[in-house]
């Protein structure tokens, strides 16, 4: 199926979201995010006296009339933020079993975001384990069709590999890194995330819930942990509660710690919309605004 | 109603039992389902028993009862009863022992109804079509009720799976000839009564068999003779040469039997070279022994040599006959005391071309032949190895839709929201 065919209504709808870094980056390519860099672009930002070394060519030549003092005009660069989507293609993100909404949310949420990405410019790629154990890695580009391509990636992946996402991110060389799992079995991930964030990365962690997992069916269950089959579980009127606090316990954890690392946390059920998901990620919230 | 099978039945009744006991036992353990938050769920035992039945259980523990019975029932294969129906089997005796068939063809078609079998016999039995009834013919043949029975028998298990009765109606002279060893264990395993039509029979001796015999002393051969039961036509054996009288004897209806006791005793065309062989044989009756074999006979065979040279001839003389009969044993043996002699020589003194005196059963045997109590019923004629039940196949059919029906709704019951 073609990337339009199984991705055309939700690359419709998020045409027209931008994804800002989250700090001034530092770039030699020209691109839509601030730089940290001053350089000669049309938009003004300040003045600077000459110093010896400056270019002569970027004396403000009106003001060294008017004030007789030599001052260079200073204007803020844009660059390009290369992203690079990392996906969880552990077995359990192939819950439920018949659906297999996660990883479909997870797949749509991936193209989702490289198309935003790549509207703004910015080099995009995905790196995902693959089901034989290795890495499978589309380099961030910007070329026309890496869109596409990311999504014949993902969609030619089983959720049945075990690879570890510490070992991904730490693989990934691009500044800004989007994590998309549902944080079952991945202990080093924060570890890996707040190593890149020290180096001056970016990190957004996009935490993808089922609604079954948040209301697992209301009978007797027997629950069998995907990944460790050993692990099994009575879930029972009297042990769904410490369930369900213990569940929403852990995913307040997780939000507090990548936060308090620097990260961007999201979680995303399944039953939202996976263009309002991306949104929800691309656009930071306004300042004061709750926390998605 | 009955069934192929019953026993069947109680296999699926404790089938069906286990399998509710099972559904409530497995479900003190449910089925492990995948839930990748399960390290969620505080660790309790695994045993605790639910306190709600949820409505898919129960349909799934129908389903798989519904299985359970229908695969019994199409097992145990029932039997619905034909209303009653009482099928009928008519033994037409064509043997040499009826005076008249056309009398046992009258008899036959009085009792023979539409889905009726008709089984003609003599030493044989034979399925004949109910429309052509005409065509049974009187044989020479000895008549066997044994056969006759067997046949029925067979008959019966074949009518079986239509009526609910079968009559046996056997239409005979009920000769002595007819009846054997095995007559008596057939008939005891024909589960009824039969019902009996005589018929008249083809001739009945009322005097007793006269034997004269001619021999020296010390003949062999006629101290074996001496030793033979009651035979059934007046015969005159001549150890010795025979003279006019005796063939006029003959010529009067009697059997001459003319056995030499040595070759010198008669005039008979000798064989190109004179042997030895190991054994003679009639048509019921054979003899081991060493006998010397100087004359080549000709005429209606009556024994046969080992290599099947003619040993004994007939020859039709006015009403009677005279047999030759080219045996010699050996005087200083006592082959002729014993039984297979005493049988052979039955054979070699019967009445002209293998006619028998048609002697009727005793009283007794004739009823144990009849019996008493019902009909024979068509459950004790069923051949359960053979037989089956078109009702199996639909009841499996019903219980494949009630497997597939439980497949689909545990499958459906698995699947989350």
């Amino acid at each position: 199926m073609s990337t339009d065919a199984s991705y055309g209504a939700l690359l419709d709808a998020v045409r027209g979201v931008h994804w800002p870094a989250r700090r001034a980056v530092v770039s030699a390519v020209a691109g839509t995010h601030h730089s940290k860099q001053r350089g000669t672009s049309a938009e003004f930002t300040e003045y600077r006296l000459y110093r010896q070394g400056d270019d002569p060519r970027r004396i403000d030549w009106r003001l060294l009339a008017r004030s007789d003092r030599a001052y260079i005009r200073l204007a803020t660069d844009r660059a390009t933020l290369p992203t690079t989507i990392v996906v969880d293609s552990s077995p359990s993100m192939a819950f439920p079993m018949v659906t297999r909404e996660k990883w479909r949310r997870a797949q749509e949420i991936a193209v989702g975001l490289a198309a935003v990405a790549h509207a703004d410019g910015d080099p995009v790629g995905v790196a995902l384990a693959s089901d034989d154990g290795g890495i499978r890695i589309v380099p961030p580009r910007t070329r026309r069709g890496v869109v596409g391509e990311i999504a014949r990636v993902i969609d030619a992946t089983d959720p049945d590999s075990a690879g570890e996402l510490g070992a991904l991110v730490r693989a990934t060389r691009t500044k800004r890194i989007v994590v998309i799992t549902d944080m079952l079995g991945d202990d080093d991930l924060l570890i890996a995330a707040k190593v890149h964030i020290a180096g001056g990365g970016e990190v957004h962690l996009v935490h993808v819930v089922a609604k079954e997992e948040i209301d697992p069916p209301r009978r007797t269950l027997l629950a069998a942990d995907p990944e460790r089959p050993a692990l099994q579980r009575l879930l029972i009127d009297s042990t769904r509660r410490e369930y369900d606090e213990a569940f929403a316990r852990w995913r307040a954890d997780l939000a507090r710690d990548w936060r308090s690392a620097g990260a961007s946390y999201t979680e995303v059920v399944t039953d939202e919309p996976t263009a309002h998901a991306v949104r929800r990620i691309a656009e930071p919230p306004a300042y004061g605004a709750p926390r998605p | 109603m009955s069934w192929l099978i019953p026993t069947a039945l109680a296999v699926a009744g404790v089938g069906a039992l286990a399998t509710i006991a099972l559904h409530f036992i497995a479900r003190s353990r449910p089925v492990a389902e995948p839930l990748p938050t399960a390290r969620f769920i505080p660790d309790r035992a695994i045993h605790a028993r639910t306190r709600s039945v949820a409505l898919t259980d129960i349909l799934l523990m129908l389903l798989r009862l519904a299985a359970v019975v229908l695969l019994g029932l199409a097992v145990a294969g029932p039997l619905f009863a034909s209303g009653g129906k009482i099928s009928r089997i008519v033994l037409a005796d064509r043997s040499r022992a009826v005076a008249n068939v056309v009398a046992v063809r009258d008899s036959a078609r009085a009792y023979l109804r539409q889905g009726d079998q008709l089984i003609a016999f003599d030493s044989i039995a034979s399925l004949a079509r109910t429309t052509t009834i005409d065509s049974i013919v009187a044989t020479r043949a000895r008549g066997s009720l044994s056969a006759a029975i067997s046949s029925a028998t067979r008959g019966g298990v074949r009518g079986a799976p239509t009526a609910d009765s079968i009559e046996l109606v056997l239409i005979s002279p009920l000769a002595e000839e007819e009846a054997d060893a095995a007559t008596v264990k057939l008939r005891a395993a024909w589960p009824g009564r039969i019902h009996l039509v005589h018929v008249a029979a083809s001739e009945t001796i009322a005097h007793p068999a006269r034997v004269e015999l001619r021999a020296g002393q010390n003949d062999a051969v006629a101290a074996g003779l001496s030793l033979l039961p009651s035979l059934s036509a007046s015969v005159r054996v001549v150890r010795g040469k025979t003279t006019p009288d005796d063939s006029l004897w003959a010529r009067n209806g009697n059997v001459l039997v003319h056995w030499p006791a040595t070759d010198v005793d008669a005039d008979w065309a000798h064989r190109a070279s004179i042997d030895a062989i190991g054994g003679v044989t009639t048509a019921r009756a054979t003899l081991v022994g060493r006998f010397p074999r100087p004359w080549a006979l000709t005429g209606r065979v009556v024994a046969r040599w080992a290599d099947g040279e003619p040993a004994a001839v007939e020859s039709v003389v006015g009403a009677g006959c005279i047999r030759d009969v080219g045996i010699l044993v050996d005087e200083s043996s006592d082959l002729t005391l014993r039984e297979s002699f005493r049988s052979m020589a039955y054979e070699l003194l019967a009445p002209c071309e293998g006619r028998r005196a048609i002697t009727p059963l005793d009283a007794a045997s004739v009823a144990s032949l009849a019996g008493t109590g019902p009909l024979a019923s068509s459950t004790s004629l069923r051949d359960r190895g053979t037989e089956t039940s078109r009702w199996s196949p639909w009841l499996l059919v019903a219980a494949a839709l009630a497997l597939i029906a439980e497949l689909s709704v545990r499958r459906a019951s698995s699947r989350f929201a």
